[in-house]
């Protein structure tokens, strides 16, 4: 039967505003008793259940597991009918990183919603008779065109390896599925309809799809970008060296301190990978007060990123700021770079540093490899040629996959009789099937009846 | 009207059809072209099986026949699967075929408001503009005239059987095919395939040596598969099993030509799941022997049925690869096997209640839609005979879900998907399996036996007796906890030392440790005691409880999909968004609900979406 994803009261939770770095984001959440379900994830819970309808309340997500602190937020509190879907809707004001949404929408999955559709709040505005009829037909073209487009976006996105990988791991498991099916279906009459389950077989197919799993951080590195700040004294070669990874003359550069008050971001690509890099304001303790704002927010930055590049002028040598600030970075990847060696070949190169020049471009494709080594950890080269999931909703499916798996293995060893193992085994490729199609029990008939002689 | 109801043909379905019509009190006329071959056997003596049993526990539960006749005449009784779990254990028992027929027979014989009468028929009545069903007309040219029909033919639509060389218009060896309905049915405009399926030889039980088989003995208990009996003490006697060889194999394969089905004479689709000799052995090379069985025909017959080795070879090859099998190497043929070819209608052109939408008033069930098995045609023709009373009463069709019985699903999966092979029961079909278990037929069905008309109020008030005390005794169970003088009550040391661990938890939760069993329990409570089928039922709901609970997560889901319901007259045509291919699906099923329409083949989620969209736009319409 088909999973279809537009069921009509469930929970759902998505992200209104668009993917992206913005200052604030929405996240909608509907459904039937949508406001108990979030007051599960939000600190006050007492006052959100309490909370009437069309009032705002400042609070913060929890971890519905550990209780501990997301993010502070604001909900907007909407009661069935007078909302925008016609059920209880929470809104949820956020701040606008893509880690803190994320993380949001992670404890909210936690607490029993599930990724919305598209167009999905808006049929079911529809569905509860909150929308007329020319705007119902607005909605329709939503859906057809948004489903198209999100399907050959998915499709896309899904890499031909993991395509693949992922379907070779779903037809592993519908061959031991198949092979189940028939001993239930055919006990009575086989001669040998094999025995049991074999553990070792779902073992090794949940083994691979955990290794699939471990591939998420990278992929999503690669989809959203590694993010690497450019830090450093004033007039350090910051912007210099941002230049050069343009390699075109965007940022201003001048050997007046403080030039670059606010940070300048760009998008870059280094050997195939995407990195978002930052030009921050040159630390220093500064007085001008548009420039102590540009250098509040380049903390900032420097706070969310992956990679710090700090760069030390070896001209001046290292100071004891830059020890200073080097120590406040704690364990953040940094790479240290010793700049204008061009100029000042003479210094002694400092232990842990690399020698560059911002200039010359001398040490340039060393220092890319050591980004690239930095932001995986080494795991790149294994990766080569190999599959990376790359969105949340996969390596929710394959986590859901692996955990049924670790259920039917475990079934297996305390002897649960085979029909109920069927069931683990059915909701693993299920959610294989979510990725990559669905298997309908007709094609396990048809898999059992190709590779087994059965029949009285 | 002659009649209220006419029902064509007198096998499994036929038989359910017009006793459930004729019970509903309506003028029935069960035609049938021989009147000795009611209710007839004419494959494997047997009734039940995975999924099957299941299914003539629903027949029952709805207030069908098959399982008296099958709890009358049966031989041997066995529960298949009994080293697995509960939901796909299932009842078999070998029949009496004989006796079957025999009591067939005699049950439509006695039945009030039904009259039989032998003959063919070969066309129908219908009003002026072909939409409407007014009756049948005979081979011998008589005419009867009713308000509905059911057509429940078999095989014999246009049957054609073969062996070797040999063909003969036949739907059973020796037994005339029902010639120019299926012409009829296709220049009306139905679509009518082909398809294919065969029987294995019948031989003299003296000539075989039973000292060379293994012996396959019965259950010692037998469980009936009505609701309404206790028990059931009938003589058991064994069946026998045998194997073929590489010489069996070698005389197939080399005379594998000859064959009607590998010779292209036969174009029908054959089922895959229960192929003939000569399939195994060319699909499965690798395989060095098939396993056969020797099952008795009945008590007063040498006949012996031999399951599992079905061909159309000629007579002289299939006598020469018989007489390779251990213990039949004298064995002497009463009857040969064969093939069977014959019309099927495509069973999309059905609704859910079985009539067909061409033409109002008709409705088809049983082999006739594509199935294959006695169980099959069985819960087909008693819902078509329910729904062709419901249909004369003005009432509303009763349409099982998938969710609460096989047959549910099967007629589901006809009339939505089609069927390209004769169709059988899998318990693998069923999304909800868990839910389908044979001992719960009746809290899944019998109420809406009862509601129909056809459960008495005898067996119903039974069945409320059943439900409340099984209830009670769960409620015991949840509120009762085991205490420590509790143990002492306890036989032998090793239940004593598991109880011990759960000393302070309820009866229910000691019951779900595999290690402990309802008799440990009702050792400690003997409150609890009921018949011994309810505590095992009640047993298998505690200790699946936490699966059976995974699967009604997932049936809530659907369920709403299920009770979104599209109205007949629903215009296809002027919904845009809707992808071409969906759009013309849809017009040639047209889905009742939502859910059904989810089902299709090749429909896409976003056409649905759309679908639910525009059934949420004319609920609005109505209400304003």
């Amino acid at each position: 039967m088909k999973n279809l994803n537009y069921d009509t009261d469930d929970l759902i939770a998505a992200l209104a505003t668009p993917w992206g770095e913005s200052a604030l984001a929405v996240i909608r959440t509907s459904g039937k008793n949508c406001i108990d379900a979030v007051s599960a994830v939000f600190e006050n819970s007492e006052k959100i259940k309490k909370a009437a309808g069309g009032t705002l309340l400042k609070g913060y997500i929890t971890d519905p597991g550990s209780g501990e602190r997301i993010d502070e937020v604001v909900a907007g509190i909407y009661r069935n009918p007078k909302s925008y879907t016609g059920e209880d809707l929470v809104e949820i004001y956020t701040h606008g990183s893509l880690p803190g949404i994320r993380a949001v929408l992670a404890a909210l999955k936690k607490g029993g919603f599930r990724d919305a559709g598209p167009g999905e709040f808006t049929l079911r505005a529809f569905l509860n008779r909150k929308m007329d009829l020319t705007r119902a037909e607005a909605v329709h073209e939503i859906i057809t065109s948004k489903s198209r487009k999100a399907q050959s976006l998915a499709m896309a996105r899904l890499s031909g390896n993991v395509f693949d990988r992922i379907n070779s791991m779903k037809f592993q498991l519908r061959d031991i599925l198949s092979g189940v099916e028939l001993q239930l279906d055919y006990a009575e009459d086989e001669d040998d309809p094999g025995a049991g389950i074999d553990p070792s077989a779902v073992e090794a197919v949940r083994r691979e799809l955990e290794v699939l799993a471990s591939t998420y951080r990278i992929g999503r590195l690669y989809q959203d970008g590694v993010k690497i700040v450019l830090a450093g004294r004033t007039n350090a070669g910051k912007s210099a060296l941002f230049n050069l990874f343009l390699k075109e003359d965007r940022s201003i550069v001048s050997d007046i301190h403080g030039t670059t008050r606010d940070y300048i971001e760009s998008y870059i690509s280094i050997k195939g990978v995407p990195v978002k890099l930052f030009d921050t304001a040159g630390i220093r303790n500064a007085e001008h007060p548009i420039e102590a704002e540009g250098i509040k927010r380049s903390e900032q930055i420097i706070d969310s990123s992956d990679i710090v590049i700090y760069i030390v002028d070896s001209c001046e040598g290292l100071s004891t700021e830059d020890e200073e600030l080097l120590d406040q970075y704690g364990d953040k990847n940094i790479i240290k770079l010793w700049n204008k060696i061009d100029i000042c070949p003479r210094q002694i190169l400092p232990e842990g540093f690399v020698p560059v020049s911002s200039f010359t471009g001398e040490g340039f494709p060393e220092l890319e490899k050591l980004i690239l080594d930095t932001a995986y950890g080494g795991e790149l080269s294994s990766l080569a040629d190999d599959a990376v999931i790359d969105s949340e909703r996969q390596k929710k499916h394959i986590d859901s996959a692996v955990s049924a798996l670790q259920e039917a293995e475990n079934a297996v060893k305390i002897n649960v009789p085979l029909d109920l193992i069927a069931l683990d085994l059915k909701e693993a490729m299920d959610n294989l099937g979510e990725i990559t199609g669905e298997i309908t029990s007709a094609d396990i008939l048809n898999n059992m009846f190709s590779r087994f002689c059965v029949g009285k | 009207m002659d009649f209220d109801a006419i029902v064509i043909g007198g096998g499994h379905a036929g038989i359910e059809a017009a006793l459930a019509v004729s019970r509903l009190k309506f003028r029935t006329l069960f035609i049938t072209q021989n009147a000795d071959t009611i209710g007839k056997l004419s494959c494997n003596p047997a009734v039940g099986g995975l999924s099957k049993g299941n299914i003539v526990r629903e027949v029952d539960a709805l207030g069908g026949e098959m399982s008296h006749l099958i709890d009358n005449t049966m031989i041997q009784f066995r529960i298949l699967n009994k080293s697995r779990g509960p939901a796909v254990q299932a009842p078999r028992a070998q029949a009496d075929k004989f006796a079957y027929n025999q009591l067939a027979k005699w049950t439509v014989e006695k039945q009030e408001n039904l009259s039989i009468f032998q003959d063919t028929v070969v066309d129908f009545l219908l009003n002026s503009s072909g939409t409407k069903i007014e009756g049948v007309v005979t081979e011998r040219g008589r005419k009867f005239t009713a308000k509905t029909v059911v057509l429940t033919t078999g095989t014999f639509l246009e049957g054609m059987i073969f062996i070797g060389d040999y063909s003969s218009v036949s739907g059973r060896i020796g037994e005339p095919a029902a010639v120019g309905l299926g012409t009829r049915m296709r220049e009306i405009g139905f679509k009518v395939g082909r398809l294919k399926t065969g029987t294995p030889a019948r031989v003299n039980r003296r000539s075989l040596d039973f000292s060379k088989m293994e012996l396959q003995e019965g259950d010692s208990e037998i469980i009936p598969f009505s609701f309404s009996r206790e028990k059931i003490e009938r003589p058991q006697v064994p069946c026998h099993i045998t194997f073929t060889n590489e010489r069996t194999h070698k005389i197939i394969s080399d005379n594998i030509g000859r064959s009607p089905l590998y010779g292209g004479k036969i174009t029908g689709t054959g089922p895959r799941y229960c192929p003939s000799i000569e399939d195994k052995v060319v699909r499965f090379p690798d395989r060095d022997r098939h396993q056969i069985f020797v099952e008795p025909e009945g008590l007063e017959s040498e006949e012996m049925y031999l399951n599992g080795i079905s061909s159309s070879l000629p007579e002289d090859v299939q006598e020469a690869f018989l007489k390779t099998l251990p213990g039949l190497e004298h064995v002497e043929v009463i009857r040969p096997g064969y093939a069977v070819e014959y019309d099927y209608v495509d069973p999309r052109q059905l609704f859910p209640s079985l009539m067909t939408k061409r033409i109002e008033g008709l409705f088809i069930a049983g082999q006739t839609n594509g199935t294959s098995g006695y169980e099959e045609a069985a819960c087909q023709g008693l819902m078509a005979g329910i729904n062709a009373a419901r249909y004369l009463q003005g009432k509303e069709a009763l349409v099982l879900k998938r969710t609460e019985a096989y047959t549910g699903v099967l007629i589901d999966d006809l009339v939505t998907l089609g069927t390209k092979e004769p169709y059988r029961m899998f318990t693998s079909r069923a999304e909800h399996r868990l839910s389908l278990r044979h001992d719960t037929a009746d809290s899944r069905l019998l109420e809406k036996g009862y509601n129909v008309g056809l459960v008495s109020e005898k067996n119903y008030s039974s069945f409320i007796e059943k439900r409340d005390r099984i209830e009670e005794v769960r409620e015991l169970l949840r509120s009762r906890r085991l205490k420590e003088k509790d143990l002492q009550k306890i036989e032998t040391e090793k239940t004593e030392e598991i109880l011990r661990k759960h000393r302070g938890k309820t009866l229910e939760q000691v019951l779900k440790d595999p290690d402990i069993g309802i008799d440990d329990i009702f050792a400690v409570e003997k409150e609890i005691e009921c018949s011994s089928l309810w505590l095992k039922q009640i047993e298998l709901d505690v200790k699946y409880e936490g699966y059976i609970s995974r699967q009604e997560k997932y049936i809530s889901k659907v369920e709403k999909m299920e009770n979104m319901k599209i109205p007949a007259s629903f215009n296809y045509e002027g919904i845009e968004g809707l992808s071409n291919e969906s759009r013309q699906k849809f017009i040639s099923i047209l889905p009742q609900t939502l859910g059904q329409a989810s089902r299709i083949s090749g429909v896409r989620n976003s056409d649905i979406a759309v679908l639910m969209i525009y059934l949420g736009r004319r609920k609005k319409g109505d209400n304003s």
